[in-house]
């Protein structure tokens, strides 16, 4: 579906976009834990078509992730709990960025459970040429204090942040937590410590219920919501945070048309990443790059630059 | 290199197979790889533009269960054969002829060749023996097959005309008696095996069924093929969503990419 929509875009120049030191092709990334390491979606999206892709979240050691049952739907949207698996970050390195084509752009996930796991694998991460970014994702327990995400207490995530800048070289990003009472005060952190950006949000805390077993449908209990259901949370939290600071923001929810995506630009989004609509369609990306090229043209848009924060006060405001 | 892009299919036709079971004809026009047996496609009730739409949202995993030659001669026809049992599912049996929905695959991994190839025992149980039907038609060509089928009545062993019409022997256990044998298909096994030579065992059904088939072929020394079933969000191998554990200490394996097939010796029983 999306190869007819996407011929003859390649490079268009007013889908290019300035993120965080980032010269990107166009605002569209895949999320990280839903595109893999990238190979594996290569069957299925031209990588060098779409922004680029951030891949599943790394830690310094291969780690396995939660028992059985690990996802679950839920009404528009999905539920999951995979917790750390993944490959490590020096099989990263070594087995799965070399494969990756030349053209596509990687940034690198990390996550760990305390900071100096993260700035470890930040330190191997950007020194390879072919990682154009980092991105932490703060959602992870931080084992020091009882649990709590690093992303959810604005002291933890302050100190993490400023630790990693001062080992990583090149760009930056902080991937929000929503699980916050005040998502502004958690980007006005990761601005002052140095971050050169912040994706904006992970999946949201939820819980099911399996009513024949009286238990949680996930193995893990809680798990995180993701996909269309969550869409209206993330574009609030992404204003929100537009309006807090003024470094880049990269708009992550329940993004699934090229339509959701322009909601995102409008409330202060540079970029965004497409997560869960991958399962639904492996193309979506792809797609969703086709449908913003043809909002342009459609609307003499000279540069999706231009829409960015674009969204106009309620209409009480105005009266 | 786009190879396997997620495609738009035609409803040809979705009759009932009875005993509650429906079999979805689908055309997909334009290229599709050849699939091997017991590989799948996820299918999603809905055209590629109404994804964010639907409800459910995810695709839902579902065994090729024929595939045939269009009457055009370009692209293929895919049966799949389902009995609904959620929302998912009962879309797809809302679905009328001429609707479109999307399919992504062939995936995973199929069934492995039986090694010496002198005979082939084939066992399935409610929907698992629609991974069963393609893999029995070609191993049926090559050498003595034999397929025990099993269900709680006669009615409900799905595509059981379509066996018949295979040069195989098939046999049959329905658990109130109504067909064939009065019992548990796995209760078959162990006599068929005493009786003929057999290089294989191949398994498809509840995760009891190919516990225990596990096990009767295990003792007797015969590898034996499972294919596994498990929620899916992706059916690529990239959401880790459908993992299994490979028993203590093993980690896990993906069912989508590793398998749906794996060779039963591979799984961590226990806590399947
Ligand atoms: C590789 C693979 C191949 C498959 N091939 C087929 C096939 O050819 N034909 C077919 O009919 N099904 C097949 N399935 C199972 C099928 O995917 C599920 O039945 C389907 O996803 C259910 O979707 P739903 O929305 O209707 O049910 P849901 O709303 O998701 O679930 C409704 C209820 O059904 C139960 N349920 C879910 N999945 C199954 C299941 N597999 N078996 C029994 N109960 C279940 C749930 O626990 C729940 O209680 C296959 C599964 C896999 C992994
Ligand atoms: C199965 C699954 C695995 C995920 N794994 C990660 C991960 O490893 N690292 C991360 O930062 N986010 C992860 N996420 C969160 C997504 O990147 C994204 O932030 C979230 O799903 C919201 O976007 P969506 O609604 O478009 O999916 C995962 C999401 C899902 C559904
Ligand atoms: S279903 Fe996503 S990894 Fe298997």
């Amino acid at each position: 579906m999306g190869r007819l929509l996407m011929s003859g875009t390649v490079d268009a120049e007013c889908l290019m976009v300035d993120f965080a030191g980032l010269r990107l092709r166009n605002p569209v990334l895949a999320a990280s834990g839903t595109f893999g390491y990238g190979l594996e979606m290569q069957s299925y999206v031209d990588l060098e078509k779409i922004g680029g892709f951030v891949a599943k979240s790394l830690t310094l050691e291969p780690r396995y992730g939660n028992s059985p049952p690990r996802i679950a739907e839920v009404s528009s949207g999905m539920l999951n709990s995979i917790s750390l698996e993944n490959v490590g970050v020096e099989a990263f390195i070594r087995q799965k960025l070399p494969e990756v084509p030349q053209e596509a752009l990687v940034i690198a996930s990390v996550f760990g459970t305390e900071i100096a796991h993260y700035v470890e694998a930040c330190e191997r991460l950007s020194s390879e040429d072919r990682v154009a970014a980092i991105e932490i994702n703060a959602s992870c327990p931080h084992v020091k204090s009882g649990g709590i995400e690093f992303g959810q207490n604005a002291q933890i995530l302050g100190k993490l942040v400023g630790q990693v800048r001062s080992s990583t070289v090149g760009t930056l990003l902080v991937k929000l937590s929503p699980n916050v009472t005040d998502i502004a005060e958690m980007a006005r952190v990761c601005e002052a410590e140095g971050a050169d950006g912040i994706s904006v949000i992970n999946a949201l805390q939820a819980l099911d219920v399996d009513l024949k077993e009286r238990r949680s449908v996930l193995w893990n209990g809680l798990g995180g919501l993701s996909g269309p259901a969550i869409l209206p949370v993330a574009l609030r939290m992404v204003w929100q945070c537009f309006q807090a600071v003024s470094i880049p923001i990269c708009g992550i929810g329940g993004i699934s048309s090229a339509e959701d995506a322009l909601k995102f630009i409008l409330c202060g989004a540079q970029a965004i990443q497409v997560g869960t609509a991958n399962y639904l369609n492996p193309c979506s990306t792809e797609a969703i790059v086709g449908g913003l090229l043809d909002y342009c043209q459609e609307n003499r848009v000279g540069s999706i630059q231009d829409l960015v924060g674009c969204l106009q006060p309620p209409r009480w405001k105005v009266s | 290199m786009t190879s396997r892009p997620s495609r738009t299919c035609t409803v040809l036709s979705n009759e009932s197979m009875g005993g509650g079971n429906f079999c979805l004809r689908l055309e997909i026009s334009g290229e599709w790889a050849r699939s091997s047996p017991g590989q799948f496609v996820m299918l999603s009730p809905v055209a590629p533009s109404q994804f964010c739409f639907s409800d459910p949202l995810l695709p839902r995993p579902m065994a090729i269960y024929r595939t045939d030659a269009t009457s055009s001669g370009s692209g293929i026809v895919i049966d799949v054969a389902y009995k609904v049992v959620g929302r998912g599912t009962a879309l797809m049996r809302a679905a009328l002829p001429g609707s479109l929905m999307t399919v992504v695959g062939p995936l995973g991994q199929g069934f492995t060749k039986p090694g010496d190839g002198i005979g082939a025992v084939l066992i399935g149980g409610g929907t698992g023996i629609a991974s069963l039907y393609e893999h029995a038609r070609i191993l049926s060509e090559h050498c003595r097959t034999v397929v025990l089928l099993g269900a709680n009545t006669a009615e409900m062993i799905l595509g059981r005309v379509d066996f018949e019409g295979l040069s195989l022997e098939l046999h049959v256990a329905t658990e109130d008696g109504s067909l064939g044998s009065h019992g548990l298909v796995t209760d078959l096994l162990p006599s068929t095996l005493e009786e003929m030579p057999c290089s294989h065992v191949y398994a498809c059904g509840p995760t009891s069924m190919m516990r225990e088939v596990a096990a009767i072929a295990a003792r007797r020394r015969i590898p034996c093929d499972v294919s596994i079933e498990n929620n899916m969000a992706c059916g690529i191998g990239v959401c880790l969503g459908c993992a299994i554990p490979l028993g203590e200490g093993k980690g896990f394996a993906l069912v989508c990419k590793d398998g749906p097939v794996f060779d039963c010796r591979t799984l961590g029983w226990e806590d399947c």
